[in-house]
């Protein structure tokens, strides 16, 4: 039985976004967590791999997405119009199958972009470890430019995080909350300077087992000819230390009561 | 993949640049383009708006016509026209042998010259002219063939020879997706992101009026009311360049470096154009910093996810220059990853500049800066 080994990278950045094939052509959506088809094409491009390569042992790899921070929704309102001033194709076909031109003629067609802003992410990979020790070579050295799951998203330093032995689940449970410092801050404020010393945090795990089937895992990246076909996830929270002080609990019988004041 | 086997160098370029209040890029409700991060909403200007920019400020820094690309949907068009130009053919004639020419590619299915591809194709002036090379010799013969036996003359290996050699450099830089012609897809060698304010900032509203010069003496009205969103950022600025991607694109190392050059100037000079005659917005960058690095590009947004405060008179700009600094030599020191190289502009003073001096080296002017950058890379 050859061993395995498991990737653990960040995805952080200002703004990201995870085509979730729903995409039309005035809306371009994101999921709520990186896709398995994202992931999976990210490291190719690391590898330096074209589009019309075989997947081979990237299609193998087993993924899991442990969602640190949510993050929120950032919708981008978006305009396309053709340079040269003609108007812009309407859905009707002529005779002989080519889109007529929109009438009374359209010259900008507004879309929208959906993109997660403020996110973490960790996401672990495992696979055979002598394949693992070279993704984790080409993801720290890619050959091309990388982005999260879109171009003008680019990832932060750092996008690696560790290359180990444990197995898929305990990879992902070891790995320190990502959240930085200002996040934490920030998560602080949000969650009314609540102070936990632990939180759960949601995780989506590959399990041919499991009770959710996703339509992400890839089959071809083919500009046009791009195919997936269906996962089954299970998905399960993760116990994270937050580094947090909680404030110590109130002694009982000291109770906050404003009405005693009042001798009630 | 010649990626795979080509010396890897990536090109960072970081910029910040204060601008007035100003809408360089606005959403639907009119008002300037914003996000959150760190927690904070932020002014925004989108990689889409800066990239258009960049490509304009490509014909005013005299890059000239036959290095850049086209991008219309009447390539038959324009391979007639330049057949007829170059041979003695007619334009019926011209038009038949263009239409042969890229037939093969599955890109225009008719021979009538009126007939449009059915997307936007982007490709270069040179490209046309090295497939208008594959029937200038022989034009009046091919011109006699009939419509089998033209259409036998030509492969779709030729017309994606000419169209997948000698890019024009903004389709090596941008790239270009045909969907259903996948075989002359080119991968972008440059990467843009979203520009973002270091610190957060209030979207703003202008309220106008407009007088009537002629209007009555005894009216009071306005003429003409409005309201204009805008806002006032220092905003940090990102773009990448994969040099080995652009030396595969174009073929040519020399070109390549050229490129990358015209990219970098491109990038930093442009300036998204809206609203501009209302709030004549355009400045300059008070800080370009440049890497490069043959393990990963690195950007240094996180230099910001703590927002930026401006206390007391410092402004937005010095502090930002400073956390920019701090970031890239954290980068540098705790993970292990200094660059092969740095260069800086700036304008900077005093403590600002010792920090940066550390992080980037001594500043140069931006064309000294450009001039050290093309020699590291041809290096």
């Amino acid at each position: 039985m050859t061993t395995t080994a498991t990737l653990l990278l960040r995805l952080a950045a200002p703004l990201q976004s995870w085509g979730d094939h729903r995409a039309v052509l005035d809306a371009r959506h994101t999921a709520a967590q990186p896709t398995k088809s994202g992931v999976i094409g990210l490291l190719a491009a690391a590898l330096g791999r074209d589009r019309d390569e075989p997947l081979g042992q990237l299609a193998d790899l087993t993924m899991g997405v442990r969602v640190d921070l949510p993050g929120t929704l950032l919708r981008d309102y978006h305009t396309v119009s053709d340079h040269r001033g003609v108007p812009l194709l309407s859905a009707n076909l002529t005779a002989k199958g080519r889109q007529k031109p929109t009438s009374k003629p359209r010259y900008i067609q507004p879309t929208e972009r959906f993109y997660l802003q403020d996110a973490a992410f960790l996401v672990g990979v495992n696979g055979p470890a002598d394949f693992m020790k070279d993704l984790t070579a080409a993801a720290k050295a890619p050959a091309c430019l990388l982005s999260l799951g879109r171009r003008s998203c680019p990832p932060t330093y750092p996008f690696v995080l560790s290359l180990t032995d444990s197995p898929l689940i305990e990879a992902l449970t070891e790995q320190d909350w990502l959240a930085s410092p200002h996040a934490r801050t920030v998560w602080q404020r949000r969650n009314h300077s609540a102070a936990p010393a632990a939180i759960d945090v949601p995780a989506t795990i590959d399990d041919p087992d499991g009770d959710t089937v996703l339509g992400d895992q890839p089959t071809s990246y083919l500009l046009g000819r791009n195919r997936h076909t269906t996962r089954r996830v299970t998905h399960r929270l993760i116990t994270l230390s937050t580094g947090f002080t909680p404030a110590p609990d109130t002694p009982a019988g000291e109770e906050h009561d404003p009405l005693a004041l009042l001798g009630w | 993949m010649s990626t795979r086997l080509t010396r890897r160098r990536f090109i960072d370029v970081h910029v910040l640049q204060t601008v007035p209040p100003s809408n360089l890029n606005r959403d639907d409700a009119g008002a300037p383009k914003e996000a959150s991060y760190g927690g904070v909403r932020r002014p925004r200007a989108s990689s889409q708006a800066w990239k258009r920019a960049t490509r304009i400020a490509f014909s005013a820094l005299g890059i000239s016509e036959d290095q850049l690309g086209t991008r219309t949907k009447q390539i038959a068009d324009h391979l007639a026209s330049r057949i007829a130009a170059r041979t003695s053919l007619d334009d019926a004639s011209a038009a038949r042998l263009a239409a042969a020419v890229i037939a093969p590619l599955g890109i225009t299915a008719s021979k009538n010259k009126e007939e449009e591809s059915a997307y936007l194709l982007f490709y270069g002036n040179k490209q046309i002219e090295q497939l208008v090379d594959l029937v200038a010799d022989r034009a009046a013969d091919l011109a006699a063939l009939d419509d089998k036996q033209l259409a036998a003359e030509f492969t779709s290996a030729q017309a994606r020879t000419a169209l997948m050699t000698g890019h024009p450099i903004d389709v090596a830089l941008f790239g270009r997706m045909v969907a259903n012609v996948p075989d002359i897809d080119v991968n972008a060698a440059c990467q843009v992101a979203h520009a973002i304010a270091t610190h957060g900032a209030e979207l703003e509203f202008d309220f106008y009026t407009a007088v009537d010069d002629r209007q009555a003496a005894d009216s009071k009205g306005a003429g003409m009311m409005g309201r204009i969103g805008f806002n006032s950022a220092t905003f940090y600025r990102y773009g990448a360049v994969a040099l080995h991607q652009l030396e595969a694109n174009l073929t040519d190392p020399a070109a390549a470096v050229k490129a990358a050059s015209a990219f970098v100037s491109a990038f930093v000079r442009s300036m998204p154009t809206g609203y501009g005659n209302s709030f004549a917005h355009r400045t300059m960058p008070q800080l370009v910093a440049i890497s490069v690095r043959e393990d990963q590009p690195v950007n240094l947004v996180t230099a910001f996810e703590k927002p930026i405060t401006a206390y007391g008179s410092t402004g937005y700009a010095a502090p930002s220059a400073a956390a920019l600094a701090a970031e890239q030599h954290t980068i540098a020191t705790t993970w292990g990853a200094p660059a092969l190289w740095t260069g800086v502009t700036h304008s900077f003073t005093d403590t600002t500049a010792k920090a940066l001096d550390e992080a980037f080296g001594q500043p140069l002017t931006f064309p000294d800066m450009l001039n050290a950058l093309t020699a590291e890379l041809t290096r």
